[in-house]
């Protein structure tokens, strides 16, 4: 049974997803600054979104920490995917630097109209941020987000497993 | 103090923090107990391919992690770092040091371990110091590349869900026609079954034919069993990183949906990490208190002969075989006995190679050494051994219950030019296994048409465009399939078989990814780009696997099909008839 709550007007919902097949209007894609889709969710985004999305990556080029971008969601069932450059290996400063990449990817979201959009367990897993430290981070940033007029109607958080969804239903 | 911390990068210092949660009695007794006897010097194999260099020894190799303890964990070190030889480590170039030691110097075989009179168990600590180096990102680009789609996708070969199912669903056919019965199937996600079969990445992407023949076993057995459409990955790279958070969520993964399934037994196939990691490590990763029993396959089929469920014909296995012990199966799990026990039922001619069981070497690919292509020369060099002991049996076959050895081994097996062959014990119970009188006499039936037979499987439709730069080999493949009424082109390089795609339209191509000028996967990822070309169905054979990886990260449609060479005639001929879905 998939959790949800109201932050403002905004539904905040979490299920259990593979987030590169979940039909929505966006998703955040935890890139890496050469904006390369590699292994993980990027091979699925390759491999199941065609070669449109890389081509757009290649336009954009590369990016810092904490900063965003968006393409089209090629073959995907999602429109767009917003690819946001997370901190990742304890480095220096990690939550604050979530907490921004977070905000940026939201913003940059809204830019292209989006309003639906789904968040992976954000620098959990591969880029080792402990999932209660992810999910701390993730609903101060979503608070923050909607209550100073962010326009997003709905916010998904995609568990890739039960591990990752027992982790973030205690913010339900 | 030359080991102030306020000297150290950022990495260094997070290395050493963590190093303070991972440390447990083993490897603290492992650390301090070391008295550089030499005995583990003469039980590694890279020491004994390189006898000049003392930087392959465990006692200097794992000095460079004890140097590091000594200095921040262990009193002596604390106050008399000079005299105790404590150091700690400051630089992001001296991580980077680290990890050419202890990802490329090492495959944590424990072979020392057993062999050191005090008991120091290297492998362990040597483990640990891969987890700290991955923990602060630095690692091999290929461990990078394995644990983030173990993380992400949940295997750790990156095969997507609809890959795995429509593999199941491919081998699930196989069985029903080779049984002709419609009930010969590979259930899935079937609810209170017997055994929940949990399989190898490897066999999906590489060697479905596995999957088919553990089907065939299960089915003759009459066995009440499924195999589970998500967490179906009984591998984990947990181990071979360091990483317990990736250990742990794998193992969990695999231990719910059996308990979801109401599975009574988790039956793992043939894979020594991957029967470590789940048998042994992952409850502890996991915390995790698994309600159901877990066996290796080899168990598995090993009782189904004794109990009679299923009868073999040994003779059906006539050329001589050896046996390599995994290092995950044997030293780290005990599984000495069983196999061989299985392997003498089912081969008439098996051969011990000297020596063998605990003290077996290990087939050099182990420890994730496959993922790690930057120390491909260093590992090849330090087969040697293992080359020289496989020849010394004159076996044909080596035979091997683990996924990473099969790799390991065909590929110094190529390396060294040995002409053995790599397979598995459930390649051979299938092989040799009776099929009862009911399905044999509708097999009878069948047979009594081999022409008709022959005509239903043969290629005579199609054609096939076969690239390899070498002359023989191209030779090789275009015999066998003219033989067996293919329409056959060649392409020596890669431009020359895009030319040839393009003007003669084959039904598939057999494609070589190691050739000079343009290679294979350049000529792949074209062929699929290029909507005259793009619906060509395409077999890559290689003799260099792990190379294969460069075809999956391409960002086009994946290959129909994949071979490891050296590949024998009846391999190729099953391949591409299934390709081409013939018979």
């Amino acid at each position: 049974m998939p959790e949800q709550k109201k932050i403002q007007n905004c539904e905040l919902r979490l299920i259990q997803q593979d987030i590169t097949d979940f039909e929505v209007e966006a998703f955040v894609f935890y890139a890496q600054p050469n904006l390369e889709l590699g292994a993980g969710f990027g091979s699925a985004i390759t491999r199941r979104g065609g070669q449109s999305i890389e081509s757009e990556l290649k336009e954009i080029g590369s990016l810092s920490v904490t900063e965003a971008a968006v393409t089209g969601g090629g073959n995907l069932k999602a429109k767009y995917i917003v690819h946001a450059v997370g901190p990742a290996f304890q480095e220096e400063q990690i939550e604050e630097k979530l907490h921004t990449t977070i905000l940026t990817a939201l913003k940059k979201a809204e830019e292209k109209e989006i309003r639906q959009i789904a968040f992976p367990p954000m620098g959990a897993g591969f880029y080792g941020i402990p999932l209660d430290a992810s999910r701390e981070v993730m609903m101060r940033a979503f608070e923050e987000y909607l209550s100073q007029g962010g326009k997003m109607e709905e916010i998904v958080i995609c568990a890739n497993d039960a591990r990752e969804y027992r982790a973030f239903q205690s913010a339900f | 103090m030359s080991d102030n911390r306020a000297t150290q990068s950022h990495k260094a210092k997070k290395l050493i923090e963590r190093m303070s949660k991972k440390l447990n009695r083993q490897m603290v007794g492992s650390m301090a107990a070391c008295v550089h006897c030499g005995m583990c010097t003469e039980a590694c194999h890279y020491v004994l391919t390189n006898p000049d260099d003392p930087t392959y020894a465990p006692a200097y190799k794992a000095d460079r992690i004890r140097k590091i303890f000594k200095r921040h964990f262990d009193w002596t070190g604390r106050v008399l770092p000079w005299w105790v030889g404590a150091k700690s480590i400051k630089t992001d170039a001296e991580l980077e040091e680290l990890k050419d030691i202890v990802f490329g110097k090492c495959t944590n075989c424990r072979r020392c371990s057993i062999n050191c009179p005090m008991g120091v168990d290297y492998a362990t600590f040597n483990r640990m110091a891969r987890g700290l180096l991955v923990s602060v990102g630095v690692m091999p680009e290929g461990v990078a590349v394995v644990s983030k789609d173990q993380w992400e996708i949940g295997n750790q070969m990156g095969v997507l869900k609809e890959e795995y199912i429509d593999t199941l669903e491919w081998m699930s056919e196989e069985l029903s026609d080779e049984m002709d019965d419609p009930e010969a199937i590979i259930p899935i996600d079937k609810m209170d079954a017997d055994v929940v079969y949990s399989i190898n990445p490897r066999e999906v992407k590489y060697d479905p034919r596995t999957i088919a023949d553990a089907a065939k076993i299960f089915f003759l057995a009459g066995e009440n069993w499924t195999m589970p459409s998500e967490g179906w990955d009984m591998t984990n790279f947990g181990l071979f990183s360091g990483d317990d958070d990736l250990g742990g969520a794998v193992a969990l993964r695999l231990y719910e949906k059996v308990s979801e399934l109401h599975g009574k037994k988790l039956v793992i196939s043939e894979c020594g990490h991957g029967y470590r990691s789940t048998r042994c490590e992952g409850p502890n990763w996991s915390a995790h208190s698994v309600p159901f029993e877990m066996e290796s396959s080899v168990l598995t089929m090993l009782r189904y002969i004794k109990e009679g469920r299923i009868e073999v014909d040994k003779t059906k296995n006539n050329v001589p075989v050896t046996f390599h012990d995994s290092c995950n199966n044997a030293r780290s799990c005990g599984l000495f006995e069983e196999p061989r026990e299985l392997l003498n039922l089912v081969v008439t001619d098996f051969r011990e190679m000297v020596p063998n069981r605990s003290e077996n070497y290990c087939c050099t690919g182990g420890g994730g050494a496959m993922s790690m292509t930057e120390y491909t020369p260093q590992r090849l060099k330090s087969a040697k051994i293992k080359a020289d002991q496989l020849k010394a049996t004159g076996a044909k076959i080596v035979v091997t219950s683990c996924h990473n050895c099969v790799d390991g081994l065909a590929d110094l097996i190529r390396h060294y030019k040995l002409g053995m062959e790599v397979t598995q014990l459930v390649n051979l119970v299938a092989n040799a296994v009776i099929v009862p009188e009911k399905i044999a006499v509708e097999e009878a039936a069948t047979a009594e048409k081999p022409k008709e037979v022959a005509v239903e499987h043969s290629l005579e439709k199609f054609k096939i465009l076969v690239v390899d730069d070498e002359d023989d080999i191209r030779l090789y493949y275009t015999v066998l399939l003219e033989d067996n009424g293919a329409t056959v082109i060649q392409a020596s390089d890669g431009e020359e078989a895009l030319k040839l795609a393009k003007s003669e339209k084959p039904d598939l191509i057999t494609l070589d990814l190691n050739m000079p000028g343009k290679d294979g996967g350049e000529v792949f990822e074209q062929l699929r780009k290029d909507p005259g070309t793009a619906q060509i169905k395409v077999c890559i054979i290689t003799g260099r696997p792990e190379l294969r990886r460069l075809i999956y990260n391409r960002p086009v449609p994946q290959p129909e099909g994949f071979l490891d060479k050296p590949v024998d005639d009846s391999r190729l001929l099953y391949d591409i008839r299934k390709i081409l879905e013939v018979g």
